[in-house]
């Protein structure tokens, strides 16, 4: 075949610059790392690149969701455990009060110290995070979550309904709890029943309470009336109240059962005397410390009063557990999420590392195979070169 | 005999040395672009009766022929058009790739870094810095799709430019071969001798016009040849050229489509759709489909992005306890009358339903019975419903079109749904606090509720229910049954399912007892609510497209994979194309071109057969002087 001889020099420089646009590609990759310089190169991974990068940004957006809930959580934690101290604090005092032995200067140190532990309560109830946002308030914004009304009750003004953020693709959590769950909505007397004497009873009855069992438990105010010292009845909360129980032949210590749950009376009552076995509503610990103070500073010098600060005592014992233990619950579901938290960010983390072992092995360059490539290609170009000079020098002419 | 002998060697002499000329003239012309060898022809002159039989008498040129084959060259020509099809093509899709996939700055980066602001907004939502980031995003994903844009419009202003040279050229290179057709033909004396230079010169105007629009060639007995491009339109014929022009598109004026005119004045054809090949076609095929996809596809993405995120401001409360507004606009639906329509129709184009667009742009025609939708790319019928009216207009696609009366059978409307949706897009909110982070409605428990009956917080299905905000109590009239005060009564609860109404839905778990009462409410005290940032934080990858199957983050996606499919076929197509053109032009060269060895080796044979027969002539002489001393 008749080779033209400026096709020879043609084809010569065109291979020779198509080696060296092969050999640019691989120098640009083994200096960028990268495999896919553009969609072209590779139109599958460089989808799935995409697609990997969007995993990514979702990935670290949950991190720092994680680690703003976590961030969160724990200054709840942390004024919780404060809160949980001074409830304790108010239940010990509760318990020396029930103490008979209390002077009324002990008593009335005490309310000293309780009114200053409801303050602090109160404060800590109106924590603000680091952005300056209320913690217990729910969606509510600038408005104190807690304060005292004209008639000095405290009064949640926030939202039940609290924030959450995204910490999976497919989960969110609460970063908070509203002041309501934590502060206000704790069960009354037992989480059944709620005990209280009438406060013109004249007797010395006392009454503590439990229950039997609950599946015969109708929620409903009943009311335990002695028409005379040693006969009884129990009432429902209708109008008319339709009688429940009743009985006679009382003495000390008797225990009356009726609707799955059971009161023990001691003392004794007067006739007339009445007690409230009521449904459990729910009490805020504000009032509860209110409450406690107001019976410190009434004065007990009969024994009807005395019977009286018995049983309120009672009631405001019982209170301060139920406060307690709903500080405990909520402190548990914090410890929950932040456990919750941790493990979905070990899982985080495992993902992201798959994330950038997947984009590493489509994107970039194997050096090994790259930089093998750049010398074959290196030796190829060269190759070319050589044997083009070699080729160009052989003609006819030079021997003319 | 000496004079035999003389006539001989000078016959010899003059033929060696039009052999020796033309072997110059191809060493001169190796390196020219086109040229085709040349070789001498000889023959032995008629011999002389003699005594002894016929004798010789020399030698003499009978034609002086060009190396070449008219098939391998059309073959070269084809293969010619493709590659700079091709290459015309993928450099043009290379900017537009490079241009949307690039992983720092691509489209798909900032669709994530808007989701994050929605994020941080959700986290905190009354903090006016994070509101603030968010605008900026909004504005930078503005900022970036409009650049975009400007970039794809600048891409076909520069194609319709270059569509319009490309007119030129072509008019210019027919021109040329008209003029060479005439003067070969002039200077052709048939069966003896051709201009074998001025027929190189035609080849490569022939050769360059490939270059630009395929050609096909059709040699005619006087030599000139007659040249049809495209699907067979006639470009020279002989000494007749038609002129190619750049006309005004039939819809939008500035998307050049082309037209023959042929000499002698009559009317202009329309032979666009014809163009293939060549740089022209590469050009074509460009502008008409990636630069439209491209446009129709960004703008498909922006009325996405804009309607999706707009929807669910709309269903939340900003800091200021009014319903969201939008957040993003667009440009509406363009529609192109064609300036052959002769009625005075006119048609209005709105979007009926985001989710249900395509990237498509289509035809409206008017036809005897009525109206006529066309997909525009492919012609297929598209299905209406509807009468046209504006109460009752043509839906189809996600459009909803209206048209007046006036129309004339015939007439045809382009319908760009998305194609320039872009140009105008704006961020609409300013103000931060406008960001509509928390949702409309929020559910609670009483908290005098004796059962363990939670309620969700709520989601807002439909802003537009005009008892959205109206406040529902659910009151639980035994633990499985619950009644809503205006609504339901009397209602089987499931523990986990959602109980809707009024444009909202709330779910009710756990086990509530009788009398408990749950509450759906106006959210607008509690603006501290995350809701609706987090929903819309989310919304980017939902099922929106396609009937609700493709997510507008996957919708970009899945364009960045096309365009790179796109680009990468080019390429590969321009490399089978490149190996094609250097096979052919291979063959062609070693038919026509000029090897220097042979041409040495030639010069080397004619020079020994011009000395060998410059002997014979002085032979000749030196016999005649012998001759002449004998009578001396």
């Amino acid at each position: 075949m008749r080779i033209s001889t400026s096709l020879m020099h043609d084809s010569a420089v065109s291979s020779m610059s198509q080696q060296q646009a092969m050999l640019s590609k691989t120098q640009i990759e083994v200096s960028s790392g990268l495999k896919v310089q553009e969609p072209s190169d590779d139109p599958v991974a460089a989808v799935a690149i995409l697609r990997l990068q969007q995993a990514k940004a979702s990935y670290d957006q949950f991190g720092t969701n994680i680690d703003f809930a976590n961030v969160q959580l724990g200054q709840e934690d942390q004024v919780l455990g404060e809160v949980t101290n001074l409830v304790q604090r108010v239940s010990q005092f509760a318990i020396q009060a029930n103490n008979d032995t209390l002077t009324d200067q002990d008593r009335q140190s005490m309310v000293v110290e309780l009114t200053e532990i409801n303050k602090q309560l109160l404060s800590l109830a109106n924590t603000e995070d680091s952005n300056g946002v209320y913690l217990f308030s729910g969606f509510t914004v600038g408005v104190q979550p807690f304060s005292r009304d004209s008639s000095n009750a405290v009064v949640y003004s926030g939202s039940s309904p609290v924030r959450n953020v995204q910490i999976t693709s497919a989960q969110d959590m609460s970063i908070g709890n509203s002041g309501d769950d934590v502060f206000m909505s704790i069960p009354e007397g037992n989480g059944t029943f709620v005990l209280g004497a009438t406060a013109t009873n004249t007797g010395t009855g006392v009454m503590t309470g439990a229950v039997q069992d609950i599946t015969n438990w109708v929620p409903d105010n009943y009311t335990l009336t002695f028409t005379t010292p040693t006969d009884w009845q129990i009432t429902d909360g209708s109008a008319p109240p339709n009688t429940v129980s009743s009985g006679t032949g009382y003495v000390s210590g008797t225990t009356i059962q009726f609707n799955g749950v059971s009161v023990t009376l001691n003392g004794d009552p007067a006739a007339g005397d009445s007690f409230t076995i009521n449904a459990s509503g729910t009490e805020n610990v504000f009032s509860t410390i209110d409450q406690f103070i107001a019976e410190l500073s009434s004065s007990h010098t009969t024994t009807s009063q005395r019977a009286m600060f018995q049983n309120n005592i009672n009631k405001v014992l019982q209170q301060l557990t139920q406060a307690e233990s709903n500080m405990l619950r909520v402190r548990a579901s914090v410890g929950a999420r932040m456990s919750t938290l941790e493990n979905v960010e070990a899982i985080r983390q495992d993902e992201v590392y798959a994330n950038a072992k997947a984009m590493s092995k489509l994107r970039d360059v194997d050096y090994a195979d790259a930089v093998s490539r750049l010398s074959q290609q290196t030796l190829g170009l060269q190759a070319a070169q050589q044997s083009y000079i070699k080729i160009a020098q052989l003609s006819m002419f030079n021997y003319l | 005999m000496s004079s035999n002998m003389l006539s001989i060697g000078l016959s010899g002499l003059m033929s060696t040395q039009t052999a020796l000329d033309t072997t110059s003239h191809n060493i001169a012309n190796a390196s020219t672009p086109g040229y085709s060898r040349q070789n001498v022809v000889m023959e032995e002159l008629a011999p002389r009766r003699t005594i002894g039989g016929y004798q010789g008498s020399g030698v003499n040129v009978t034609s002086i022929k060009r190396s070449y084959d008219e098939f391998v060259s059309a073959q070269v020509r084809t293969a010619n058009s493709s590659k700079n099809q091709w290459d015309s093509y993928s450099t043009l899709a290379e900017q537009v790739n490079n241009l949307f996939a690039n992983s720092t700055t691509g489209l798909s980066t900032n669709l994530q870094s808007i989701t994050s602001a929605f994020q941080a907004v959700a986290n905190t939502p009354t903090l006016t810095s994070v509101r603030q980031v968010l605008l900026s995003k909004a504005d930078s994903l503005v900022n970036q799709l409009r650049a975009y844009d400007d970039r794809l419009n600048g891409l076909n202003t520069e194609i319709n430019s270059k569509v319009k040279t490309e007119a030129i050229a072509i008019t210019g290179l027919a021109s040329s071969i008209a003029n060479m057709n005439e003067k070969i033909a002039n200077l052709t004396v048939r069966g003896v001798a051709v201009p074998n230079d001025l027929m190189d010169q035609r080849s490569r105007y022939i050769d360059e016009l490939s270059s630009h629009i395929n050609v096909a060639v059709v040699q005619q007995d006087d030599g000139q040849m007659n040249i049809a491009i495209g699907n067979g339109y006639s470009l020279v014929t002989g000494t007749q050229a038609s002129r190619m022009v750049a006309q005004a598109g039939d819809y939008v004026p500035g998307d050049f489509r082309l037209a023959l005119i042929p000499d002698g004045g009559a009317a202009a054809l329309d032979v666009t759709n014809g163009v293939q090949g060549g740089t022209l076609g590469g050009l074509l095929s460009f502008r008409d489909n990636l630069v439209a996809t491209a446009k129709n596809n960004l703008g498909q993405v922006a009325v996405g992005v804009a309607s999706v995120l707009n929807e669910q401001q709309h269903k939340g409360f900003d800091l200021d306890a009014q319903f969201g507004t939008d957040l993003f606009s667009v440009g509406g639906v363009s529609v192109f009358d064609n300036k052959n329509n002769t009625g005075t129709g006119s048609v209005t184009v709105t979007r009926s339903d985001t989710a249900a667009l395509t990237n498509k742009n289509y035809l409206l025609t008017k036809t005897s019975s009525g109206w006529m939708l066309q997909d525009g790319e492919s012609g297929n019928v598209v299905t209406t419903t509807g009468t046209g009216t504006s109460l009752d207009p043509f839906v189809a696609d996600g459009l909803s079109i209206e048209v007046t009366a006036g129309a004339a059978t015939g007439d045809k409307f382009l319908i760009r749904p998305t194609y320039d949706a872009v140009a105008t897009m704006a961020v609409e909110l300013t103000d931060p606090r406008k960001i509509a982070a928390a949702a409309a409605i929020v559910g609670s428990a009483n908290s005098s509720n004796a059962g363990t009956g939670t309620i969700s917080q709520g989601v807002v299905d439909d802003a537009t229910n005009a008892s959205l905000l109206t406040t529902v109590t659910i009151q639980f009239t035994d633990s499985t049954h619950y009644s809503t005060d205006g609504g339901l009564t009397t209602q089987a609860y499931t523990s986990g399912d959602p109980i809707s109404m009024n444009g909202w839905h709330v779910e009710i778990s756990g086990a509530p007892s009788a009398g408990d009462v749950f509450t759906v409410q106006s959210n607008s005290t509690g603006l501290g609510d995350y809701r609706n940032a987090l929903l819309m934080s989310q919304s980017l990858d939902q099922a929106y497209f396609d009937g609700g199957k493709v997510s507008i983050n996957d919708t970009v996606n899945n364009w960045v994979a096309g365009l790179g499919v796109d680009t990468n076929q080019a390429q590969s197509n321009l490399a089978v194309q490149n190996a094609i053109y250097d096979d052919t032009y291979k063959t062609q060269q070693g038919i026509s071109g000029v090897n220097l060895d042979e041409e040495a080796a030639n010069l080397v044979r004619y020079q020994q057969a011009y000395a060998a027969m410059s002997k014979v002539i002085a032979i000749a002489n030196e016999n005649f002087s012998t001759l002449m001393q004998a009578f001396s």
